[in-house]
């Protein structure tokens, strides 16, 4: 017998959303016949305020479009402004950026951690893994003043030098989140729920995902190797040494496997940069920031993040002020098309782990 | 990397002759095309291993009358992004579709229809992306004044005039005098 088609809103206030955004569902049953992402309850113009705002203030903007992991769009920012004004970043300011980029991708993991299994009811790593992250927000807030903002990636290079003993100290976070890492498996990896419940949903196969334009970590699920970190390395990435994980399959399992081994290299990258960081300046002086004028040229950088590449654009008239600035996170693609592809014939169940596995992040669509 | 530059700058001179291309440092590549040449330009270069569509950019020029799109694609193969650039005129936006070469152009297009009126033959998605009931201009023209819209439409919660314009406020409260050098911020 057919069931008769209802129609189910999914957020905007729902815990299983993974931010401000809803999802309009036509179910038969508790199967999914057609997905609608509604995005709009989060838009702040952030793109129309940096064109009112100088160079520095926009910078202070930058940060802000997405809370789980801010600094690979200050990275942008600062990065994107050095390549329109050919400004020199001195070599010590390059692996401390490194460092805090992937000291920000593993305290967004630890956030994936709790996002992933929170939406499947397994409530207990959230606890662990978001108690964890806490010390990744204490280096942060000891680097820079902020726990989740740091407006420490600036044009030029980073605000200030590491503190004394700092170094030690992400080393011994870095040996203990190792240890931790081994415990998140045994309870995540090794959990029958957990491999029920993903393993062969929210397929994304390789064909739709070069259709779609999926990056990152999604990407890599589907066995495509690719990492903006290999393939167009920026600070200096080229320099260290590190692998890309991929996994078969496609599944919310093979995306989860893909970003337990990122983890552990994004470990083994702050490890390196700290073991190879240079002495010297860490930034270059910028002028006045009332009287700082970019000359006129554009420029388009893109960084790896947890969710994927985000690409950054940003365009100078020779002003003060931006002409504009035009920021593509991972969730502008995986948020809308590819998700309600995706979640065609989903259970109504599995909707919030496949939102939390594509890297959702709805600040980053409307901005 | 050179001769991969050269050899697309000449194939797609040799289609297209009023392409004008501008090579950047390192792995970028500028070609300013007309509008209408966007799709197949688009098709050409995805068949050949371009297929990564990362973004496309709106800008408003709206000094010279033009809205500027560039479209940025990546080719995972020879590490190279091509922009393709291209200008429509702001009176009358109507920009080709190219949402069957790649499906993520949706929602770049629906952002630049409700964000700039940029109008795209042929596209038929829900007209409403971000904005709700929205009666002005687009918000993200130059011409839209954000300032004049807040003040129209928001009103200030009663009691808190004063804090207008903060350091007269200041003055007024505690008396205090503010320095000559930070008197020409106030408003």
């Amino acid at each position: 017998m057919r069931e008769k088609a209802t129609t189910l809103y999914l957020g905007p206030q729902h815990p299983g959303i993974t931010g401000n955004m809803m999802v309009r569902l036509k179910v038969e049953g508790d199967t999914i016949v057609k997905a609608t992402t509604e995005v709009g309850y989060l838009h702040r113009a952030f793109e129309k305020l940096q064109e009112k705002r100088n160079w520095l203030q926009s910078f202070t903007l930058m940060c802000r479009f997405c809370v789980p992991e801010t600094d690979p769009m200050e990275e942008s920012y600062a990065r994107a402004v050095e390549a329109i004004e050919g400004r020199e970043v001195p070599e010590r300011a390059k692996y401390i950026r490194v460092m805090v980029l992937e000291l920000a991708r593993l305290a967004s993991f630890m956030l994936w951690y709790g996002g992933q299994n929170g939406s499947l009811g397994l409530y207990t790593m959230g606890q662990w893994s978001v108690g964890d992250r806490n010390y990744i927000l204490d280096l942060f807030e000891e680097l820079t003043g902020g726990r989740i903002y740091h407006m420490y990636i600036w044009p030029g290079g980073v605000r200030r030098d590491l503190p004394k003993g700092f170094e030690q100290k992400v080393l011994k976070t870095m040996d203990y989140l190792e240890k931790r890492l081994d415990n998140f498996d045994d309870l995540m990896f090794n959990n029958a729920i957990f491999k029920k419940r993903t393993q062969g949903v929210g397929i994304v196969d390789k064909e739709t995902a070069i259709e779609h334009g999926v990056v990152g970590a999604v990407l890599r699920g589907c066995g495509i190797k690719s990492d903006i970190r290999i393939d167009d390395p920026y600070e200096v990435y080229d320099k260290l040494d590190f692998e890309v994980p991929t996994a078969e399959g496609g599944d919310i399992w093979a995306r989860a496997l893909v970003r337990r081994q990122e983890a552990r290299q994004s470990i083994r990258i702050v490890r390196q940069v700290i073991a190879d960081m240079p002495g010297g300046p860490v930034y270059n002086k910028i002028p006045n920031p009332q009287k700082w004028t970019v000359p006129k040229g554009d420029a388009y950088v893109r960084t790896e993040s947890v969710r994927g590449e985000i690409g950054l654009y940003v365009a100078s008239d020779g002003g003060n002020k931006p002409r504009r600035v035009h920021l593509r996170g991972a969730a502008y693609v995986h948020g809308i098309t590819l998700l309600e592809d995706v979640l065609k014939g989903a259970n109504i169940a599995d909707v919030s782990a496949i939102m939390n596995s594509l890297g959702t992040c709805p600040p980053e669509i409307e901005r | 990397m050179e001769k991969i530059k050269s050899n697309l700058i000449e194939a797609i001179k040799g289609t297209y002759p009023d392409a004008r291309e501008q090579d950047h440092e390192g792995n970028r590549l500028d070609f300013y095309v007309k509008k209408q040449c966007v799709p197949s330009i688009l098709n050409y270069i995805k068949g050949e291993g371009y297929i990564h569509l990362s973004h496309i950019a709106f800008v408003d020029w709206i000094e010279e009358g033009e809205f500027e799109l560039i479209y940025i694609v990546w080719s995972p193969k020879d590490k190279i992004k091509i922009f393709i650039r291209a200008r429509v005129d702001r009176e009358n936006p109507l920009m080709p579709n190219i949402e069957s070469i790649w499906r993520q152009a949706n929602t770049y297009q629906r952002e630049a229809r409700e964000m700039y009126g940029i109008q795209f033959e042929g596209f038929e998605a829900p007209n409403e992306f971000v904005l709700e009931d929205w009666n002005e201009i687009p918000p993200m023209r130059r011409d839209f004044d954000t300032q004049a819209y807040a003040e129209e439409t928001f009103f200030h919660r009663p009691g808190r005039e004063d804090a207008m314009d903060v350091r007269e406020a200041i003055i007024e409260r505690s008396r205090e005098e503010i320095p000559d050098f930070a008197k020409k911020y106030s408003r």
